[in-house]
């Protein structure tokens, strides 16, 4: 007995110890690609499509993919880095962590990478001050919010949208969310601020209530501790129906959404729509953020490639080698972006044809605003954002109060903006 | 050679080597472990709390700069108190719990005793993110089971947001430990009531003291080594709850549900600030080692 | 107990235990039935207690989205398998070995803890009690920085090691072992055994309870260590099954049903094996709290 167990724990062992030793035959390059769950990138399946053809390609070149989730990831990269073994490839966005890493000096530069074509707005977007790009982009959206239709409707607030531009002024969009609520819905909008996740909704909302601004054109500074953004946050504080709930993130927004409890959701997009088509039992319409004169700036987002610098000039170039593959084929590229379900960041035919929903969703494209994700001490202001949503939610919702509590996030994000 | 005492201190003196050498061996495939990786991350802990550290670049030596900051971040101050709050309010509320359970328990019918300690030891078992997103569930200020009944019940006039009010998140927070963390103890108190000699016990009541009484005079003493472990291991799993406040709340609503140990998390990942986290470690490190002397030493007197 | 009261008092408490165990059965009630039901009832606004239709799409999620594997030695890839299973043989061999290995570095070390003089003892064991509470966010980024320099960052020994130089179970068993009645080891030594054979002869088959409680205690501590999975670990092949279905989730949502179906596959064996060996479970823990 005491020597089957003794041997079974040197099997066992054995087993363990032996999986990370592979060895590689010489000419041969294994890198990996860590994604996001960006649309069908996070289902393997698709993946695995697109690794076999660019094996046909380079069949030298072995591709070891690993799933991220938005809950972890980023914790995960960072442990990664930390521990000495970042991914090669990882697929991002739009929260510009890469950026972020780029600015500490682990990515490779990609300038020569973007591909001819690709919207000005977007290359200058992904572009540092020096002239480097170490996120290549692939997709991008301007992020919108929802309306459950049916239930504007009953409520007779339809009349306050502009159904076709899916637009509307701040004055409507209170008066909407009035009427909604005096049809008896406690829950119409709700500002989500229990973490990070999804907050370029909360963001877009609050900055283009009253025509407040995140941080300054030249992205070096943050400037959201306006009198219009104190206004804004003071309008939604006292609006029946917009409540700010501390308990909930963007995906328990979403589901809430879906099932009915809330009549408005602030995080929305065409994947959203998708994911959620089997348990919706209702007309999304979605909708752009208010703003006083019905034209918003909507939060861009845009996804996309960066490589790591693991100091191995063949891993470097095998992962180059994905890229451009994935990248600079217009068929090929098509593909990828349809995996995405965003937008593509170039003009190529034949993208979504035929597809209604999406027709719908690039309406939102238009209204893409300043691409502010890219300013220094990010991270710091993003986690700085929600809390202060937090404060903002226990406050007597005074602009004078709020205002307070914006300089203090303000402070402490142009702080670490400055340390960086 | 001959001289005999000489002979005989040397054989103690060989005895003491021998003694020591051969304790050394048996201790050294668990030193290996502790000293490598328990001891000597704690010692590096301390290094790097002296340094301003994060990713990409080589530590900058400050001092005692992470020390001053942390004096003045009233994050910390919160967080720390939270942390307290935590282990003086469920070490003891678990232990009183599940004496109570145990006591009800025990006077079963066998199987019955079994099958409701098993019941009592399951969410250990379960796993914790499940068990997490279950009472997620019954929080939820929507359509959460507890203001479902609560509204039912005419216990509540209004729905109450349980994560997202800081009055009560810390408690829920408290709350949900205490399910995870009593499955043991039950477990424990029950055994330890079936062992006590019931010969005192009858004595006792054949002497006319009340079941109280007997309990507290007779049976209680002789639980107390059962409780003094219980009191160990539960601190341990105070002190340990962190996966429920990444899984819920995020240190908020207001930091109202901070810890240290999420707090040290939140600064090493979210803000890269290594060397202060590691700070913030060495300060809770003293607090445990004090706190565990102080426990120690009274479970030694007693 | 002839007296009125206490038995209307026993009465009240019965129920109300009842009532309790009702609520900790719960959660695993709801995940059990969870795993079966449809995405609409999952996020219902109002509770469905049945699934109003038993499906199996979750299970077959769980098992279809992923692969990985079955070993890696070396260049030897063995065959694919859906990851679900991968990550169930990681956590079980995490668990497994942690134990194991506490268990004998345990018993050896709270042995010589206990039964022998030695220079540095009181200090040692000082190190110990402090360390044992100590959370393991305290010493986080040294030890990953350390995982990493070992080249063991993403392999499942990263999570072992930790767990085995926590001192908890020495701490258990060297109070336990000092219940034990000195003479027998000496009787022993004075007939010419071995060290060795003293304490394997001897001294463990009389500590076996206090192993057992150790080997219990380990079992499950390191079965939930989330954290420490969350940290070291990334690569699909080489995740535990709490960490490998966090990372199915698409962007801005929880699959519930998902998480529901990982969960009760990876807690429904754990759980038959508490009820089946719950005996000895209880008896372990037992015999390590009381003599201790």
């Amino acid at each position: 007995m005491k020597k089957i167990l003794a041997l079974a724990m040197v099997l066992c062992m054995i087993f363990a110890l032996a999986t990370p030793l592979s060895a590689f035959a010489d000419d041969a390059v294994t890198i990996s690609l860590w994604t996001y769950p960006i649309g069908k990138w996070t289902d393997e399946a698709t993946v695995k499509e697109f690794i076999a053809a660019f094996n046909e390609v380079h069949p030298e070149i072995t591709v070891k993919v690993e799933y991220l989730d938005y809950t972890n990831g980023d914790d995960k990269i960072n442990t990664a880095i930390e521990g000495g073994q970042a991914p090669d490839i990882v697929m991002e966005g739009p929260e510009r962590l890469i950026a972020n890493w780029g600015a500490k000096g682990l990515m490779l530069d990609l300038a020569d990478l973007v591909p001819a074509g690709t919207f000005e707005g977007v290359a200058s977007s992904c572009t540092t001050a020096d002239g480097k790009v170490f996120e290549l982009p692939v997709c991008m959206t301007a992020h919108c919010m929802a309306i459950n239709k049916d239930v504007f409707e009953a409520a007779d607030a339809l009349q306050y949208i502009d159904l076709e531009k899916h637009t509307w002024t701040t004055e409507n969009f209170l008066k909407a969310v009035q009427a909604v609520a005096d049809a008896g819905y406690d829950y119409v909008g709700t500002v989500f601020c229990g973490g990070q996740g999804g907050d370029q909704g909360t963001r877009a909302l609050v900055t283009n209530l009253c025509g407040g601004t995140y941080a300054n054109p030249e992205h070096t500074q943050y400037t959201y501790a306006s009198e219009e953004n104190a206004k804004a946050l003071s309008l939604l504080c006292n609006q029946a129906g917009i409540t700010f709930d501390p308990a909930i993130v963007a995906s328990d927004e979403i589901q809430n959404f879906v099932n009915g409890t809330f009549q408005m959701a602030f995080c929305w997009n065409a994947t959203q729509e998708v994911n959620n088509a089997d348990a919706l039992s209702f007309d999304v319409f979605p909708m752009a953020f208010p703003a006083p004169d019905g034209v918003p700036s909507l939060q861009g987002g845009i996804w996309g490639f960066g490589i790591f610098d693991n100091k191995d000039e063949a891993r470097a170039n095998a992962a180059k080698e994905f890229i451009k593959f994935l990248t600079a084929d217009d068929a090929v590229y098509t593909k990828v972006v349809e995996a995405t379900n965003f937008q593509p960041v170039r003009d190529v035919a034949g993208v979504y044809e035929g597809n209604e929903l999406m027709a719908e969703y690039a309406l939102m494209n238009p209204m893409m605003g300043d691409y502010y994700q890219i300013t220094k001490g990010w991270t710091t202001a993003r986690t700085e954002w929600w809390n202060m949503l937090q404060r903002v939610g226990e406050s007597d919702g005074t602009p004078e109060a709020i205002l307070v509590e914006l300089t203090a996030a303000q402070d402490a994000a142009n702080a670490a903006a400055a340390a960086e | 050679m001959s001289d005999k005492s000489k002979l005989g201190s040397l054989r103690s003196n060989n005895l003491v080597l021998q003694e020591n050498v051969s304790a050394y061996l048996f201790l050294l495939p668990f030193l290996i472990f502790f000293v490598g990786f328990v001891l000597y991350p704690m010692f590096m802990c301390l290094f790097t709390s002296f340094f301003d550290a994060t990713m990409g670049r080589k530590d900058i030596f400050i001092g005692f700069q992470n020390y001053k900051e942390l004096a003045n971040d009233p994050v910390f101050w919160v967080a720390l108190r939270n942390t307290l709050v935590i282990v003086v309010v469920s070490v003891p509320v678990t232990c009183i719990f599940s004496l109570w359970v145990a006591t009800i328990i025990s006077r079963m019918p066998m199987a019955a005793t079994s099958a409701f300690r098993c019941i009592f030891y399951l969410p250990v078992v379960t796993g914790s993110v499940a068990v997490t997103m279950v009472w997620k569930w019954m929080f939820n200020n929507y359509y959460g089971i507890f203001n479902y009944l609560g509204q039912n019940m005419g216990l509540i006039d209004k729905p109450i947001n349980w994560l997202g009010n800081p009055k009560y998140a810390l408690g829920c927070i408290i709350l949900i430990l205490l399910t995870t963390s009593v499955g043991q103890p039950i477990v424990l108190y029950v055994s330890a009531l079936d062992n006590v000699d019931k010969s005192l016990v009858e004595a006792a009541e054949v002497d006319g003291a009340t079941p109280m009484q007997a309990f507290w005079r007779v049976k209680w003493p002789q639980m107390m080594p059962t409780t003094l472990y219980i009191l160990v291991i539960t601190t341990i799993n105070s002190f340990q709850c962190f996966a429920l406040i990444q899984l819920l709340t995020s240190g908020g609503p207001k930091n109202s549900t901070m810890t240290i140990m999420y707090y040290i998390y939140y600064n090493a990942f979210k803000l890269y600030r290594y060397g202060y986290g590691n700070a913030m470690g060495v300060i809770l490190a003293i607090i445990i080692a004090i706190l565990s002397a102080v426990q120690f030493k009274l479970g030694q007197e007693k | 107990m002839n007296s009125k009261k206490p038995s209307i008092y026993y009465f009240i408490c019965y129920i109300l235990v009842a009532l309790l165990a009702l609520s900790f059965l719960f959660p695993l009630y709801w995940i059990i039935t969870g795993s079966f039901k449809v995405k609409a009832d999952i996020i219902s606004k109002t509770p469905v207690w049945i699934p109003t239709q038993w499906v199996l799409d979750n299970y077959q999620n769980l098992l279809s989205k992923r692969s990985a594997p079955l070993f890696q030695i070396g260049s030897w890839v063995g065959p694919t398998i859906p990851a679900a299973f991968r990550w169930l043989i990681n956590t079980v061999f995490m668990s497994a070995v942690s134990m194991l290995l506490t268990c004998l570095t345990a018993s050896m070390a709270g042995y010589a803890l206990a039964k022998k003089r030695f220079y540095g003892r009181t200090i040692l064991f000082s190190l110990i009690v402090a360390a044992m509470a100590l959370p393991k966010q305290v010493i986080l980024i040294p030890l990953l920085r350390e995982m990493s320099a070992l080249h063991l960052y993403d392999h499942i020994w990263a999570t072992i090691i930790p767990i085995v130089g926590w001192p908890f179970g020495v701490f258990l068993i060297k109070q336990f072992a000092e219940g034990i009645p000195t003479e027998m080891v000496e009787a022993c030594r004075i007939d010419g055994a071995s060290e060795w054979r003293t304490f394997t002869d001897v001294m463990f088959p009389m500590i076996k309870p206090g192993v057992g409680a150790c080997a219990i205690f380990t079992f499950i501590n390191s079965w939930n260590d989330y954290f420490m999975q969350l940290i070291m670990l990334s690569s699909t092949q080489n995740q535990t099954i709490s960490l490998g279905i966090a990372t199915m989730q698409g962007e801005n949502s929880t699959d519930f049903g998902l998480i529901m179906a990982g969960s009760a596959l990876a807690s429904v064996p754990i759980i038959i094996v508490f009820i089946v060996f719950q005996k000895y479970f209880t008896k372990g823990i037992t015999m390590g709290a009381v003599k201790g």
